[in-house]
């Protein structure tokens, strides 16, 4: 029984600093490459809905979108990385750590349409397909709009 | 002979204005809104391009009022307008700096616009020139200027409101028709040739910024052989 207790409290502990762990700067690095990373599947995407249509390209740039959209990137939005450089100096707000509820309408939009994504890039209509970035594309704006900032 | 009307703006000044103020709004809109919209937005920018070189040539080679010569607001010019003695035809001083300030905002806008990207899917058909970092910059001044350029607007239509009802001088009809109510000297010049001039350095200028000059980024046919995973 001690022994279980113990444990858990270790790993808890464990898994407290395993989170508390990630370095401000890597924080920032982490969201930079998600978001360039995305950048990349989303001109795959439009490359091929303009061009010639590669279903199984498409496929698999949706769901890597999707895969990062669920993957709770807010979690790199640690206090205190409203400022830093990660691969370069972020440019995000400061509205974006105190304007929670905004953040999150504008995070759930975005997640909302990346699945939706998905879900039309596996049922492969290049006409849907094409809208469907373009909403995509807009719950991007939607957050860039608000929270990075214009150079 | 004495006319009670004069030509004041050609039939091409009209009509440059008249597709500026669509291409404009619906740009304003399709930024706003972006999304599916952005490609239209740059296919707009595109338009508007060829337009404000049109305009820009135009003065040069348009008829009496179109010139920039004709209108330049110089202080001498814009002091004596504010004195109320300036007397004229076409643009009056201050709307001539309207005019200028309109139409260098407008150049502001596509140049950056040209070189933007958004950080989605959307980049400038010249965004291959230069590094990503100038073109967040540009980006970034394309945002800006689009509000300054908005409140220009605004305040151009708000003038010409002002002076139909407080001066009433009738400006949008002469924008129309071409024709003003009074005595004074009609437009001259800006014949088929001049227009021609125009039309093809503007083309010209659109098919620069549309970047279809530019290499290939990659020849297409051999696609390169990368893991498959």
């Amino acid at each position: 029984m001690k022994s279980k207790l113990l444990l858990a409290l270790i790993s808890m502990t464990l898994a407290g600093t395993a989170a508390a762990q990630v370095k401000p700067e890597d924080a920032i690095k982490y969201r930079q490459s998600g978001y360039a990373f995305m950048a990349w599947n989303m001109a795959r995407i439009k490359a091929n809905a303009e061009g010639t249509y590669n279903k199984d390209e498409v496929v698999k740039a949706a769901n890597a979108i999707q895969a990062i959209a669920n993957s709770g990137m807010g979690a790199l939005y640690l206090p205190g990385t409203d400022k830093g450089k990660g691969w370069e100096e972020t440019r995000v707000k400061p509205e974006l750590f105190t304007d929670k509820e905004k953040v999150g309408k504008a995070g759930m939009a975005f997640n909302k349409e990346a699945n939706e994504m998905a879900k039309v890039a596996a049922a492969g209509d290049v006409a849907a397909v094409k809208e469907q970035l373009g909403k995509l594309g807009g719950t991007c704006k939607g957050c860039h709009d608000d929270f990075k900032m214009k150079k | 002979m004495d006319s009670p009307r004069i030509r004041l703006w050609d039939l091409p000044t009209r009509l440059f204005h008249w597709t500026l103020v669509a291409c404009v709004g619906a740009a304003v809109v399709t930024g706003q809104l972006g999304g599916g919209l952005i490609d239209l937005h740059g296919k707009l920018g595109l338009a508007i391009v060829g337009l404000v070189v049109f305009r820009l040539v135009w003065g040069m080679v348009g008829s009496t009022y179109a010139r920039f010569a004709q209108f330049f607001p110089t202080p001498a010019k814009v002091k004596a307008y504010l004195r109320g003695e300036w007397q004229g035809e076409g643009h009056n001083p201050l709307g001539a700096m309207a005019v200028f300030g309109l139409l260098i905002l407008l150049a502001v806008q596509v140049a950056t616009g040209l070189f933007s990207n958004d950080d989605i899917a959307f980049v400038g058909p010249l965004y291959e020139l230069i590094d990503k970092e100038l073109s967040n910059r540009l980006t970034g001044i394309h945002h800006l200027a689009a509000n300054i350029l908005i409140a220009l607007i605004v305040l151009h239509v708000a003038a010409i409101v002002f002076y139909g009802h407080a001066k009433k001088q009738k400006l949008l009809k002469p924008m129309i028709t071409g024709w003003k109510e009074g005595h004074g000297e009609s437009a001259k010049g800006g014949g088929l040739i001049a227009l021609l001039v125009a039309l093809l350095i503007a083309s010209g200028a659109v098919y620069g910024a549309s970047g279809a000059w530019l290499p290939e980024p990659l020849p297409p046919p051999p696609p390169a052989e990368t893991p498959n995973w």
